[in-house]
């Protein structure tokens, strides 16, 4: 008997509904699926017939063919398993299936329903097909209730989906409790092996950095704006510090934002989803970060850390350190919001509009500047260092702060800094300013809306000139100029932008020439 | 290389007089190269014949001894067999005069005589040949020369310094960019030191070089970073003349950080010269060579920070030697960057001078005091920087401190305090921020607010003091804030 069931597969960040066709037939037993599957479904045979058996059923000793429609679609993952499982049971006669159902759902071998990752963008899909209802695994349930105007329904194991199906909507108490018997000890740390980098929220308090009143400064002022910022310091001077606070300092997402985070959020499926991720994410790589994990790609055209750091913090490390190609992959995500992967017989867009926040030494030993002799790199060895990050990505970088190395005075000192409370209270009220006047943050500012924003006097103007001349900027530069002095103001809560704030942005332009020392003298 | 003065008759500088006025008739002018008039073809010659690589001051002495002038030996080397007549010319050349030196070695005994002669006589296969086919690449070199907009000056020109020209093997030709004004200042000092100089040695070094500015010298010095960049830094924050000598040439500038320092030189109206050919890269080789012209082309060394290897050694080494004088900044005994200066005092007691102060260097040197610099028809009072032109621009008539104060005086009050503290040396933001309880932003767009007037520069988060601030602030400094 032929069994259809309306499943659905992810491409990219979108879901897309998958017609599952089961023919049991009589002959020699078998099970084919046909339909473009990769590995991991081929290996759904394997699943579905060890849940069938451990859920109570047959397992039917007969031709099975599994039909994945559209035909000429790549399909991959694992959320077509419960729809083959219910489609055998069909096909085989154990289980009559009333009504219109779409079902997800990863199995265990004892039947058990596993969570998946992108089940809210596959259900919001499914919905969209005016699918009325939707068998989703238990722990995926407040996740796939955040797609509108379709009914989720939670099922814990095969045999709970299967008794669903037969029942309309409102069927019958459940009869039969789940048969599920696993070893309880055995701990299921999927989780944890989900999550590539894994995500930190609670940082340290920005309290606990001493001195560096200058990259504080710049720190404060890039996130209210959005602006990339780049930290330059000798090691030990609180760079990674600095970057690791930002999870506090970060404003929350409006609604928007957090449909978007939260379909990434599930696409990645690192943690649980609860409900509309709210939070800015914050994503830092170690430097070995592959080109595809960094842009994204690979087999199942996953989404690479600029689409994970999508309206939040994406923080490089060790910044020369990272692969050139993969660095001048960022330029593209930093210009364009978003990033287009193409592979044979697919391409997928995903959102990148990340800020970045990187730190780097000021060159290979890392003390250059300190004027004490302490650095020994020749002049050559340095310019390869920093020559790894090349100008364009450079023009890109909006703030430059040094951070020199924080003498002991500081530490044992007794002044306390402000706390990140302080700070952030201060970023969402500039950020909000930003919002009202042009609906963007400052960052995304050019041209004629950043020259209508700034509003700069003939006074302003005049010193605006003087600050561009003494630095040779070109337009790009000044336009950087206006971006961070437009922030300066808005943290201030001033309307029109001051010399004062065009000096404090002049403070982290960018390094004249090729070598990043401001160079040595003059 | 040559010991020309000491080898009587065949001194380049003779043989070259005397050919090249025979020549052209009159002696050349500093002048752009133009390839029009024929005394200026001689000059591109020079130029293209001392921009082959490996020919020396030594051989392209005894070229035009051999053939009259530059000219003619790039005209025979045009020919099809140039290298072997070349060669064939300067051996007979060479045969000639090594008769004559017999006899006169004879009488002066002198023991190197026959090496020079043998290297004299020499034109290698390879070097012939190289000039052959800089007769088609020449016109390449005047032409960068030109759009370098250099001036060439040979050891023939009037514009030539005197204090170089006296020297051992003075350099035949100098590549100049800026004013060549600046190359014959009544005081020529230079300042040289380490390139990894602790903050201490740049202030010093930056005291220095403003205070013997403003006391009518002209600063010499190599255009490295560290001590040589900070003192040039510090006389083009005065406004006033100073003398980069590169140790490749200009096309090739080195270090490439201080391109923008070279322009500022040139916009201050000093000059940055090179005595090799525009597209020499600056090499090992070149410096100890460079060290020789700064020495050469000032009345006295000054070494503000050595280290123990350092090349500012062999700059103070080639002054004894060429007789001029040497002064050294003395250091704690266990700092390793002023271990070079410390063991140059030691070993040359009777030569080697202490620097105890700025106004004590200015005296010894005998340099006049710093208000008769201000007095008009002043010859090294030099163009004023477009690029500075603050308020400081004020002539500063009476004491040392007077042009700070004037300064001070019309910073805004958070900036003076900010000014304050950095004379006292390098600070970052923190230190500021603690020394003057001022909230950061206001600190940061007053440190822009100052660099914008070159009273600061910024290097890696460090403040340090440029310009007037850059100034010696005499016995009593002020205690920190």
């Amino acid at each position: 008997m032929l069994a259809s069931l309306l499943s659905a597969t992810l491409q990219g960040l979108d879901g897309r509904p998958i017609r599952v066709e089961v023919d049991v037939a009589p002959g020699l037993p078998g099970f084919t699926i046909v339909g473009l599957a990769d590995t991991a479904l081929q290996e759904a045979r394997e699943r579905v017939r060890g849940a069938i058996r451990n859920s109570g059923y047959e397992y039917p000793p007969r031709r099975i063919t599994v039909n994945l429609a559209p035909a000429d679609m790549r399909k991959s993952g694992a959320s077509l398993d419960l729809a083959m499982a219910l489609g055998i049971l069909v096909g085989s006669e154990q289980v009559r299936a009333n009504g219109r159902w779409a079902v997800l759902g990863e199995l265990s071998l004892g039947g058990e329903l596993r969570p998946i990752p992108g089940l809210l963008p596959m259900v919001a899909a499914l919905a969209r097909r005016r699918v009325r209802r939707v068998v989703v695994p238990v722990e995926g349930a407040d996740e796939s209730r955040l797609a509108d105007g379709i009914d989720v329904v939670p099922a814990a194991t095969l045999a709970e989906a299967a008794l669903l199906v037969r029942e309309s909507s409102r069927g019958r108490a459940r009869s039969r409790p789940p048969r599920v018997e696993m070893a309880a000890e055995v701990g299921d740390d999927l989780e944890a092996s989900r999550s590539g980098v894994a995500c930190e929220s609670g940082g340290p308090d920005l309290a606990e950095v001493r001195g560096q009143i200058e990259a504080r400064r710049a720190l404060e002022l890039a996130l209210a704006g959005g602006h990339c910022l780049i930290m330059i310091g000798p090691p030990g001077s609180g760079k990674t510090l600095l970057a690791r606070t930002v999870p506090g300092l970060l404003p929350p997402l409006d609604d928007e934002e957090a449909r978007v985070a939260t379909i990434i959020a599930s696409v990645a499926g690192s943690t649980p989803i609860r409900g509309l991720v709210r939070s800015r994410p914050f994503r830092s790589p170690h430097h070995t970060i592959s080109y595809a994990a960094m842009v994204g790609g690979g087999p199942h055209m996953s989404p690479g850390e600029v689409t994970l750091a999508n309206d939040g913090v994406l923080f490089l490390d060790e910044l020369p350190e990272f692969d050139r190609a993969t660095l001048e992959a960022l330029r593209q995500p930093l210009e364009d919001g978003r990033v287009s992967i193409a592979r044979v017989g697919r391409a997928a867009v995903f959102p990148s509009r990340f800020q970045l926040i990187a730190a780097m030494n000021p060159c290979p030993c890392g003390h250059a500047g300190e004027g004490d002799g302490r650095c020994r790199c020749q002049a050559a060895v340095v310019d390869r260092y920093t020559n790894r990050i090349s100008g364009p990505l450079r023009d890109r970088i909006d703030l430059w702060a040094h951070m020199p190395r924080v003498r002991p005075e500081e530490y044992v000192g007794a002044a306390a800094p402000e706390s990140s409370a302080t700070v952030l209270r201060r970023i969402v009220d500039s950020r909000r300013r930003q919002i009202e006047r042009g609906g963007c943050c400052n960052s995304r500012l050019t041209g004629r809306a950043l020259r209508a924003a700034c509003a700069l006097s003939s006074v302003e103007q005049g010193h605006a000139i003087r600050l561009a001349e003494m630095e040779g900027w070109s337009a790009r530069g000044i336009e950087r100029l206006l971006r961070v002095a437009r922030t300066a103001a808005d943290l201030d809560g001033s309307a029109r932008v001051e010399a004062a704030h065009l000096d404090e942005a002049a403070r982290f332009r960018s390094p004249s020439g090729r070598r990043l020392g401001f160079a040595a003298v003059i | 290389m040559l010991g020309v003065q000491s080898l009587g008759p065949l001194a380049p500088r003779r043989v070259a007089e005397g050919i090249v006025r025979e020549a052209s008739g009159v002696p050349l002018e500093p002048a752009p190269v133009s390839g029009h008039s024929e005394m200026s073809s001689e000059r591109d010659a020079w130029v293209t014949l001392l921009g082959v690589p490996g020919l020396g001051p030594v051989t392209f002495a005894s070229l035009l001894a051999a053939f009259g002038s530059a000219r003619a030996v790039l005209d025979e080397a045009a020919e099809t067999a140039g290298p072997s007549r070349l060669r064939e010319a300067l051996a007979h050349a060479a045969a000639d005069r090594a008769n004559d030196r017999v006899e006169a070695a004879a009488s002066r005994s002198d023991p190197t005589s026959d090496a020079w002669h043998g290297r004299r006589a020499d034109l290698g296969a390879d070097l012939a040949r190289r000039i052959c086919e800089s007769v088609s690449v020449g016109a390449r070199t005047v032409e960068l020369v030109r759009s370098l907009g250099l001036t060439v000056v040979t050891l023939d020109d009037t514009a030539y310094p005197d204090r170089l020209r006296r020297v051992d093997m003075p350099p035949p030709l100098l590549f100049v960019r800026g004013s060549i004004d600046s190359l014959a200042a009544s005081h020529s000092i230079a300042v040289v030191g380490t390139r990894r100089p602790s903050d201490k040695g740049r202030l010093v070094a930056g005291w220095i070089g403003s205070g013997l500015a403003r006391a009518g010298a002209v600063v010499v010095s190599g255009l490295a970073v560290g001590i040589d960049g900070a003192a040039h830094a510090a006389v083009v924050g005065e406004g006033l003349a100073t003398v980069a000598i590169l140790g490749g040439g200009h096309a090739r500038l080195f270090p490439r950080a201080h391109e923008r320092l070279a322009d500022a030189i040139v916009a201050a109206g000093g000059a940055v010269i090179a005595e090799l050919a525009p597209e020499t890269p600056a090499s090992r080789g070149t410096f100890p060579r460079r060290n020789r012209l700064v020495s050469g082309l000032s009345d006295a060394v000054v070494v503000v920070e050595a280290g123990r290897r350092s090349g500012a050694l062999i700059t103070a080494g080639w002054a004894l030697e060429q007789g001029r004088e040497c002064f050294l900044v003395p250091g704690p005994i266990d700092s390793p960057t002023s271990a070079g200066c410390n063991a140059f005092l030691r070993t040359f007691p009777g030569q080697a001078r202490v620097v105890c102060g700025v106004p004590e260097l200015i005296e010894d040197l005998g340099l006049a005091a710093e208000d008769a610099t201000d007095g008009a028809g002043d010859p090294t009072e030099p163009g004023r920087s477009k690029g500075h032109a603050g308020a400081h621009r004020a002539p500063s008539a009476t004491a040392a401190g007077a042009g700070r104060a004037a300064a001070m005086a019309s910073l805004g009050p958070v900036e003076r305090l900010l000014a304050e503290c950095l004379v006292q040396g390098p600070a970052t933001a923190d230190d500021l921020a603690a020394r003057t309880s001022l909230p950061g932003a206001a600190i940061l767009s007053a440190l822009t607010l100052l660099e914008l007037r070159g009273f600061v520069s910024g290097s890696y988060g460090r403040y340090i003091p440029a310009g007037l601030l850059a100034r010696w602030p005499g016995s009593h400094q002020r205690e920190p804030v």
